[in-house]
C-alpha cells in the first residue's frame, strides 16, 4: 500500500512538472503577442474618443504590473493559478475571467467527454470484432472508414451534415441552446434542449477519434490474438466471445486505458474549428475569438492552459486507474 | 525478380533466392512495396497529384489569381466538355458559349444563360498567360534572401477554347476558375507539408538524437520538455502562433512562417521514436566494437546509429505528411493560415461553410474531393511503406 501512495505521490509530482512547464511555454506564448495588455487596453479607449499618451500606457502597466521582469510576473501568474485558481482579467473584455469561462468551459470539457465515451463504446466492440474476424469485406470496410477518419477532418464532416440538414430540413443545426434558453439558469428543461443539441458536435467531434480508436485496439488485439496464452484458452475449451474477453482483450485494453489522454488531445484541438463552423458558444469557440480577432492574449493563454490541464490530470488519473485495474503493476507496487 | 521470394520454398530459382540474400534492405522494402496492391495504386496516385501540382500552370487553362479572372462568369457552374447534342455529334469536344444578361425581366440581378447553339470547341496547346515552371521566387524579409529562378518560361497551356473561357470545376465568387485554383492549391499545400515536415525532421533529430545518445539528465529533461509540448492541443497552439503574424505579410512570409509553425509544433512524436531507438540501439554490440575501435561520438552516430534505421525515419516522415497538411488546411480554413492570393487547399474551402454556397453553389466543394484523395493517398502510402519496412512483417502472416 505503501509503494502505491509513493507511486501516486511519483505521478502527481510528474503532472505538476509537466503543468509548470505548459505554464511557462503558454506564458511565453502570451508574452510574445504583439502589443501589451495596456498597449492593447488604451487603444481600445483611444477610438472611444479618450486622448492617450505614453505616461498613459506607462501608468497602465505599471498598475498591470507589466514592468516587472519576466520570471517574477510568470510566478504570479502561476501562483494565482495554482493557489487561488484565478486567471486575472481579460485584457479587451476588462472582465474577469473565471467568470467569463466558468460555464462555457464545463460545457466544453462535457461535450469533449462525451465524445471520447462515444468514440469508445463504438471503438471497443467494433475493433474487438475486426480484429477477431477474418471476414474480408467487414475487414477492409472498417479500414477504409479508419483511413476516411483521418482524411474527412471533422470541420468537413460538419460541413457535409450541415449542406445536407439545410438542404432536407432546411435547418443547419447550428448552435448550443435555443433562443429562450441561452440566457436561462441551467434547469432540467435547459438540460435537455442542450442534449438535443449537443448531440451533433458530440458526433463530429467524436468521429475521427473513433476512427483513431477503432485502429488502436484493432492494433493491440492483434498482437494479442496470435500469444500462446489464447491458443492454450482455446485448447482447454473458452471459446467464443468468452474467449476473446476473458483474455486478450484484458490485455490489449491496458494501452488503450493508457492512450486516453492523447485522444482527448486529439477531440481539443478539433473543437475550435467545430465550434467556429456549429457556431457554437463555448470555449472553443471563444479561444478562436480571443486568438484570431481580439487578440486577447490573457483569455486565449487561460483557455489553452485550461484544456491541458484537463489532459494532464486524465493522464494522471489513467496512470493511477491502470495501476489498480492491471494485476501485473498492481501486485509489483503493492507487494 | 524479388518477386518470388514468397514462392521461396516451391521453387528451384537458385538466382531468385541469391538476389534475396543479397539484396540490399531498399531493394527488399521495395519489393514487399510493390507486393501491397492498395499501396502501390495509392502510390500511382500521389504521384500523379504530385505531377499535377507540379505542373500546374501549364495544366490550368486559367491565372489562379485576380488576374486570371472571368468577369462574365462569376459563381459559374462547372462546364462539362461534351462530344454530341441534339445538334449533332463532333470529334472535337465542345462547351456552349454562355451570356450574361441584367434587365427588368431578371429582376436586375446577372443572370448567365446557356446558348446551345453557338459552340466552342476545346483546343489543345493554346496560348494563354505567361508563367514560369520551377521558379524559385522568394521574397523574404531582407533582400538578401531573395531568390529568383526560373528554369522554364512559356505560355502554352494543354488546353483551353476559342472564343470563350472553359471552367471545368466552376467559378468562384469573383469569376476564378476553381480547375486552376485547385491544381495550384495541390502544389502550395504539398509544399507547405514538405517544409514542415523537414523542420520537424531536423529538431526531431538534434533534439531525439541528442537525448538518446547521451541519455541521463539530459534525456530527462528533454523528455520533460517533449511531453510538456506532446500535452498541450497543437491546433490552439498553431492558432494561437498564427495570431502572430501582422495583416501587412506578404503572402510568401506568410507561407514560410506557417511551414515553420507547422515544423516546430509538430516534432515531438518523431523525435520521442528517435530517443526510444537510439536508447535501444545504443547498447548494441557493434556500437561496442565501433567505439572500442576508437570511433568518435559523431562517427558512431552518422555510421552506424543512423543507418540502422532510415528507413523508420523515411516511413515517419510519411506518416505525419497528411498530419501536416490536414493542419495547415484547418488553419487556412479558419482564416489564420494562408489567404489570397496564395491558394492552399483551405484557403479554398474558406468560402464553403456560408449558408448560399452550401444551398446554391456546391461546386465550391470540388476541391475537397481532391483534398481527402491527397490525404488518403499519404496514408496509405505511408501504411504500405510502414508494413514493408519493417522486416518481420512477412514473417507474421
Amino acid at each position: 500500500m505503501l509503494q502505491f501512495i509513493q507511486f501516486a505521490l511519483t505521478r502527481a509530482f510528474m503532472a505538476l512538472v509537466t503543468l509548470l512547464t505548459v505554464s511557462l511555454i503558454v506564458f511565453t506564448l502570451m508574452e510574445m503577442v504583439p502589443g501589451s495588455c495596456a498597449e492593447r487596453y488604451l487603444a481600445f479607449k483611444n477610438t472611444q474618443g479618450a486622448q492617450i499618451t505614453i505616461d498613459d500606457i506607462e501608468a497602465e502597466e505599471r498598475r498591470l504590473g507589466l514592468d516587472r521582469p519576466f520570471v517574477e510576473r510568470w510566478g504570479k501568474w502561476v501562483g494565482n493559478v495554482f493557489f487561488r485558481g484565478e486567471f486575472g482579467d481579460s485584457c479587451i473584455l476588462r472582465l474577469d475571467i473565471n467568470q467569463l469561462l466558468a460555464d462555457k468551459f464545463w460545457i466544453s470539457l462535457g461535450i469533449c467527454m462525451a465524445a471520447l465515451l462515444l468514440s469508445y463504446m463504438i471503438a471497443i466492440p467494433v475493433g474487438i470484432y475486426s480484429a477477431s474476424t477474418s471476414n474480408a469485406v467487414v475487414n477492409n470496410g472498417l479500414r477504409f472508414t479508419s483511413y476516411l477518419g483521418l482524411a474527412l477532418p471533422n470541420f468537413l464532416l460538419a460541413l457535409i451534415i450541415m449542406l445536407i440538414s439545410t438542404v432536407l430540413f432546411g435547418d443547419s443545426l447550428t448552435g448550443l441552446f435555443s433562443k429562450e434558453f441561452r440566457d436561462a439558469a441551467w434547469s432540467w428543461e435547459k438540460f435537455q434542449d442542450f442534449l438535443s443539441r449537443a448531440w451533433l458536435p458530440i458526433f463530429i467531434l467524436g468521429w475521427s477519434a473513433t476512427a483513431f480508436a477503432l485502429q488502436t485496439v484493432r492494433a493491440l488485439m492483434l498482437d494479442e490474438i496470435g500469444k500462446l496464452y489464447v491458443t492454450a484458452a482455446s485448447a482447454r475449451g473458452v471459446t467464443g466471445s468468452r474467449l476473446l474477453w476473458r483474455y486478450p482483450a484484458r490485455h490489449a485494453l491496458g494501452p488503450v486505458v493508457n492512450s486516453l489522454g492523447f485522444d482527448l488531445n486529439r477531440i481539443f484541438n478539433e473543437l475550435p474549428i467545430v465550434a467556429l463552423i456549429l457556431t457554437l458558444t463555448e470555449a472553443g469557440a471563444l479561444l478562436f475569438e480571443s486568438l484570431a480577432r481580439s487578440n486577447d492574449q490573457q483569455l486565449a493563454g487561460a483557455i489553452i492552459f485550461l484544456l491541458t490541464a484537463s489532459i494532464v490530470l486524465l493522464n494522471f488519473l489513467t496512470d493511477i486507474l491502470l495501476a489498480l485495474l492491471d494485476p501485473r503493476v498492481r501486485r509489483g507496487l503493492m507487494g | 525478380m524479388l518477386m518470388s521470394l514468397r514462392k521461396r520454398e516451391t521453387g528451384v530459382d537458385q538466382r531468385a533466392k541469391e538476389a534475396y540474400f543479397t539484396a540490399s534492405q531498399g531493394q527488399l522494402i521495395w519489393a514487399r512495396f510493390r507486393s501491397n496492391r492498395t499501396s502501390m495504386i495509392a502510390g500511382w496516385a500521389l504521384v500523379i497529384m504530385i505531377l499535377m501540382g507540379i505542373f500546374a500552370p501549364f495544366l490550368s487553362p486559367y491565372d489562379p489569381t485576380i488576374a486570371g479572372r472571368d468577369k462574365d462568369y462569376e459563381n459559374g457552374a462547372p462546364q462539362i466538355p461534351r462530344f454530341w447534342d441534339e445538334n449533332g455529334f463532333s470529334f472535337r469536344p465542345f462547351i456552349y458559349a454562355t451570356e450574361r444578361e441584367r434587365s427588368i425581366k431578371t429582376n436586375f440581378r446577372w443572370v448567365v444563360t446557356e446558348n446551345r447553339d453557338k459552340r466552342l470547341y476545346v483546343h489543345f496547346f493554346v496560348r494563354d498567360w505567361e508563367y514560369t515552371l520551377f521558379h524559385l521566387n522568394w521574397d523574404l524579409p531582407g533582400d538578401r534572401f531573395d531568390v529568383d529562378v526560373a528554369l522554364i518560361r512559356s505560355d502554352i497551356h494543354l488546353f483551353g477554347v476559342e472564343g470563350g473561357k472553359i471552367h471545368l470545376f466552376g467559378t468562384d465568387a469573383s469569376g476564378k476558375d476553381i480547375f486552376s485554383r485547385t491544381l495550384h492549391a495541390i502544389w502550395t499545400s504539398l509544399a507547405v507539408g514538405t517544409l514542415g515536415v523537414l523542420i520537424s525532421f531536423v529538431l526531431a533529430l538534434v533534439i531525439g538524437g541528442v537525448a538518446g545518445y547521451f541519455g541521463g539528465w539530459i534525456d530527462s529533461v528533454l523528455q520533460m520538455v517533449t511531453d510538456a509540448i506532446r500535452t498541450v492541443p497543437s491546433i490552439p497552439l498553431f492558432m494561437a502562433l498564427a495570431a502572430f503574424m501582422p495583416d501587412h505579410w506578404s503572402s510568401e512570409t506568410r507561407f514560410f512562417f506557417i511551414s515553420i509553425i507547422l515544423g516546430v509544433i509538430g516534432w515531438p512524436t518523431l523525435a520521442r521514436r528517435i530517443r526510444t531507438h537510439l536508447l535501444t540501439e545504443r547498447t548494441q554490440e557493434y556500437v561496442l566494437a565501433a567505439e572500442l575501435c576508437g570511433a568518435s561520438s559523431p562517427h558512431v552516430i552518422r555510421r552506424h546509429l543512423l543507418p540502422s534505421f532510415t528507413s523508420y525515419i523515411i516511413v515517419d516522415l510519411m506518416i505525419s505528411f497528411p498530419y501536416m497538411v490536414r493542419s495547415e488546411t484547418a488553419l487556412s480554413f479558419i482564416g489564420l493560415g494562408l489567404k489570397d492570393p496564395v491558394n492552399s487547399l483551405g484557403a479554398l474551402m474558406q468560402n464553403v461553410s456560408q449558408a448560399d454556397v452550401l444551398l446554391n453553389y456546391q461546386w465550391y466543394f470540388i476541391p475537397v474531393i481532391f483534398f481527402v484523395a491527397l490525404v488518403l493517398a499519404f496514408v496509405f502510402v505511408g501504411d504500405g511503406l510502414r508494413d514493408a519496412a519493417d522486416p518481420y512483417s512477412g514473417t507474421k502472416k
